[in-house]
């Protein structure tokens, strides 16, 4: 661990490519330290992305020990055909379909709650000094309404829409992440931003 | 331009609005739509709106995970990093040891700590090094004793001597021998006219007892 020099573990940022592979070469040997620095780089985005694609937003922390137990089981498998960050994306999908398969049996078996899915109460308070309390109660009204209709996509779409809006990755990641072609990444990005656009205009109609 | 062919023409720039808006469009189709959204209210509007989408999806609060996750997840890498017994073994040594490690360490550097202080005030200083002693405590000693004459009859006399902090005798008390008058006189002479170094506590003199034997030797010739 001596000759590599670890970045800031707090952002969210991923390492540069040199340093990733000494980094996958340190995962690899089993060092856990190496995965204690990961843990530190990628668990929010990927507990963000988690928490929008498992239905029940609470299992995402589960889904999260899940993927970060299956990077540490396939490590050694890792020849470095994309990059890490992609292939990290790639597992945290993977389980959240997993995930979503089983959750959707048990919710077919399982009495359920009127109050189920109701979501957490949200907090309104002007993010700047400049912003009123009304003017920051619209902007959280309307964060509200992307989120459930973003949460209304298709698996696939959604995934697409999050990587890209929020993750900010290329087309080319997007691809490898999804292992679909690039083609078919723009045509879901299109097709899933033209559901979203007539979704958002559904919900501001019933407001 | 007729009505129609402005429609087509809206309808296919707007299916490269999205790449436009990623900054994945080419170079001429980049050049194409800033040209036709200079001349078209309706596409600017629409690209406004759905630029906005876009910063709404940016704008989505990012979820941090909770801090037990991070603690957690490294416990479950942890585990798994040492699947093997041998591994377990020497992880459950090292947990075990580590808490312990401190505290033993300071009760070993006490326990030699105390054992120094303890081996160096048994031991008596030697009178000609100039050096302070630094051992907690020092008896008293001699520095100079005046002749005493014992008459050949005399046996041997020990006295027990009190000693004050600047070397003077205070009081002493025979133990041993005859208390005849003319024994107590040159008894009470020879203190008088003694030099004696007081005893030491951490190198500060005080009072002091020591005992001193006298005995008559007879040398013939």
């Amino acid at each position: 661990m001596d000759t590599l020099h670890w970045l800031d573990v707090t952002g969210d940022r991923a390492a540069p490519l040199t340093e990733e592979a000494t980094l996958v070469q340190e995962l690899q040997a089993g060092s856990e330290q190496a995965f204690a620095y990961l843990l530190g780089v990628y668990q929010n985005p990927v507990f963000n992305l988690l928490c929008h694609m498992v239905e029940n937003s609470a299992d995402a922390a589960d889904v999260l020990q899940e993927v970060f137990l299956k990077i540490c089981r396939g490590i050694r498998h890792f020849h470095g055909e994309s990059s890490l960050k992609t292939w990290i994306y790639k597992i945290a999908l993977h389980e959240a379909s997993n995930h979503r398969r089983g959750w959707l049996r048990r919710l077919r078996r399982e009495p359920f709650s009127l109050d189920d899915g109701q979501g957490e109460p949200v907090m309104h308070s002007a993010q700047s000094a400049e912003e009123t309390p009304y003017e920051a109660l619209e902007q959280a009204e309307r964060r509200e309404l992307v989120s459930r209709a973003l949460a209304s996509l298709a698996p696939s779409y959604r995934a697409a829409l999050i990587l890209r809006e929020m993750e900010e990755m290329s087309y080319e990641e997007i691809a490898r992440v999804l292992d679909i072609p690039e083609g078919t990444v723009k045509s879901r990005l299109m097709r899933g931003r033209e559901m979203l656009r007539s979704k958002l205009t559904g919900l501001l109609s019933e407001k | 331009m007729d009505m129609d062919a402005l429609f087509e023409t809206c309808g296919e720039i707007r299916k490269h609005f999205d790449d436009y808006l990623d900054g994945e469009s080419s170079r001429e189709r980049f050049r194409d739509v800033q040209y036709h959204l200079g001349h078209c209210a309706a596409c600017g509007a629409e690209l406004d709106r759905r630029g906005m989408m876009k910063s709404d999806l940016r704008s989505l609060p990012r979820r941090q995970a909770p801090p037990w996750v991070a603690l957690r997840s490294r416990v479950l890498v942890s585990q798994e990093l040492h699947r093997n017994l041998l591994g377990r073994l020497l992880v459950r040594l090292q947990n075990g040891l580590k808490p312990r490690l401190l505290p033993a360490m300071a009760g070993v550097c006490s326990a030699i700590i105390c054992l120094g202080l303890f081996m160096t005030s048994g031991v008596v200083p030697i009178t000609n090094i100039p050096d302070v002693p630094v051992s907690l405590t020092t008896p008293p000693r001699v520095r100079v004793l005046a002749p005493i004459d014992l008459n050949a009859g005399d046996q041997a006399v020990v006295v027990v001597t009190r000693i004050d902090a600047d070397g003077r005798v205070i009081s002493y008390q025979l133990l041993s021998g005859q208390p005849s008058p003319e024994l107590m006189h040159r008894l009470d002479r020879m203190m008088y006219f003694s030099l004696f170094q007081p005893a030491t506590l951490f190198g500060r003199p005080t009072n002091g007892q020591m005992v001193l034997s006298f005995r008559q030797i007879t040398v013939r010739g």
